[in-house]
């Protein structure tokens, strides 16, 4: 078996992902995308002048791969010795989530909320559910109180 | 990245240059006459004369239909780098907007402007600067909605974020919160406008004052007065506009000063630094066009050079509105909230009725050109 977890700021996914992978025997794979699509999500700024908009995004730039270091760090310390690998990708979070699950996945395994990068703004989560071609696995912020 | 060369660069922006461009023709050919002349509620002429629809608001209208429904949220890949060239169309149409001035007109109206801009422009920073420590926000996101709401929106927020080490989550809650509301004005504005009888000086006043964002109040005088001309909403507009351009650099410095004071590890700003690197070079363009139209090069009014020149405006506005209303997100408005949605909409609501009522109270109908 072969899961695909993707990363976002939140710990509990990761923890499930590690369960589910443990309890299987399965190759985890982590991603982390670094969002690229902040020129995109400012496309209707249309005064900024060059030198304004390039510092801007080198900025986001920075903080994204800043991101990426501090959540391979997190991962590598919870997943030490787990088969399996962490993919650092950029692009647009969603288009790459699933371009990676069309890799022969069996599972994906994400947080509900999905909160990497701009896709705060956007509903990650339906979009790789509706689009995904595999099953998918959402972990929820906080354990569900059992009844 | 692929290197497509020069040749491959301009067949990519040819398919969704061309759906903007196909977009307003049939938007201004078809649609508008239209309109004009569509019945509705027993009258004739309704769409236009108490919805204010013209093919400026229904270009942007039509952006967002295309983002939101037509391209699924996203716009698709083959038609991204023609609607890139929104940004190349609106700096040309507001530098081609200075040949509707001369400097001796300028000078009638620049007083005003300067006085209303400079006043609620640091006003509005000096009052989100208060409210954000009155609740508790970050220095980083309150530094990041002083400039929004203080001067040019979006703008503002994209050239001060790095200096104030804004973070990702604030800063798109920011955005969405200015985008949000500046939108939620632009369609508002028109029928205010209009039940108030506000003369066009009046108007393009009002919003260049009271309008976040400057593409926002471009569109909205253009929405009121489709009509270029001087004398015109969108001539009295785009001079408060241009104030309020010139003023980003001087915000970002007074801003980005303020915030390194309160922080431990102080970090030196310049304001020669942030002029270089911040200042909207466009409006160069446009002071040039004012210098030829005062020089009397571009023809005396109503010569078959200014005529051409207004349509080609009209045209150039129109397709960059197209665009505009394309990167608008219906869904990332939407997920705006938290502390920048709290700031955005006390200070976006006060700047916007003190604003009314500061024009009310002082402008006069009559223009002074």
């Amino acid at each position: 078996m072969k899961i695909l977890l993707a990363l976002d700021d939140r710990p509990r996914a990761v923890e499930e992902a590690l369960r589910l992978a443990r309890e299987r025997g399965a190759i985890l794979n982590a991603l982390f995308v670094v969002d690229a699509t902040w020129e995109r999500f400012t496309g209707h700024d249309w005064l900024s002048g060059c030198n304004a908009r390039i510092g801007f995004l080198d900025y986001m730039l920075t903080l994204e791969e800043k991101a990426a270091a501090e959540a391979a760090k997190a991962y590598l310390a919870k997943a030490a010795g787990a088969p399996g690998e962490l993919l650092t990708v950029t692009g647009d979070v969603v288009g790459e989530i699933l371009k990676e699950a069309a890799n022969g996945y069996d599972l994906v395994v994400m947080s509900n909320p999905f909160t990497r990068g701009l896709e705060i703004m956007r509903d990650a989560v339906a979009k790789v559910v509706r689009k995904c071609p595999c099953d998918v696995y959402l972990v929820a912020e906080q354990d569900r109180v059992k009844l | 990245m692929e290197d497509k060369g020069l040749f491959g660069k301009i067949l990519a922006i040819l398919p969704g240059l061309a759906v903007m461009i196909g977009t307003l023709y049939v938007l201004r050919m078809y649609v508008e006459p239209w309109m004009k002349d569509a019945v509705v509620f027993g009258r004739k002429g309704w769409l236009v004369q108490v919805m204010s629809l013209n093919y400026i608001l229904l270009s942007i209208i039509t952006g967002m239909v295309y983002r939101n429904i037509l391209f699924g949220g996203a716009i698709p890949g083959w038609a991204e780098e023609g609607f890139r060239t929104t940004r190349l169309f609106i700096k040309t149409g507001v530098i081609m907007l200075g040949s509707l001035y001369t400097f001796d007109k300028l000078l009638k109206v620049g007083g005003v402007a300067i006085t209303l801009i400079v006043a609620f422009v640091f006003g509005s920073v000096i009052f989100v600067l208060w409210l954000g420590k009155r609740m508790g926000a970050d220095r980083s996101v309150t530094a990041a909605m002083a400039a929004a709401c203080g001067v040019c929106g979006v703008s503002a927020a994209v050239a001060t974020a790095p200096g104030v080490r804004a973070k990702p989550v604030d800063l798109a809650m920011a955005i969405a919160t200015i985008l949000g509301f500046g939108i939620m004005t632009m369609f508002i504005s028109p029928f205010i406008g209009k039940a108030l009888s506000l003369s066009d000086y009046q108007f393009g006043a009002w919003v260049g004052t009271g309008i976040l964002n400057s593409g926002q109040v471009l569109a909205t005088c253009l929405a009121f007065n489709p009509v270029f001309a001087p004398g015109t909403a969108v001539a009295y507009g785009e001079i408060w506009n241009v104030v309020r351009v010139i003023c980003i650099p001087f915000v970002v410095f007074f801003i980005t000063a303020w915030y390194w004071k309160g922080e431990a590890e102080a970090e030196h700003v310049s304001l020669s630094s942030v002029l270089a690197s911040k200042f909207p070079i466009f409006v160069i363009g446009f002071v040039g066009m004012t210098a030829l139209s005062s020089l009397h090069v571009l023809g005396a009014e109503g010569s078959e050079t200014l005529q051409l020149m207004r349509e080609v405006m009209a045209w150039i506005f129109g397709i960059g509105l197209v665009g505009l209303g394309a990167y608008i997100d219906v869904r990332e408005i939407k997920a705006a909230g938290g502390i920048p949605l709290r700031i955005g909409l006390i200070a976006g609501a006060t700047k916007y009725v003190l604003a009314l009522i500061i024009i009310l109270a002082f402008i006069p109908k009559e223009g002074a050109f």
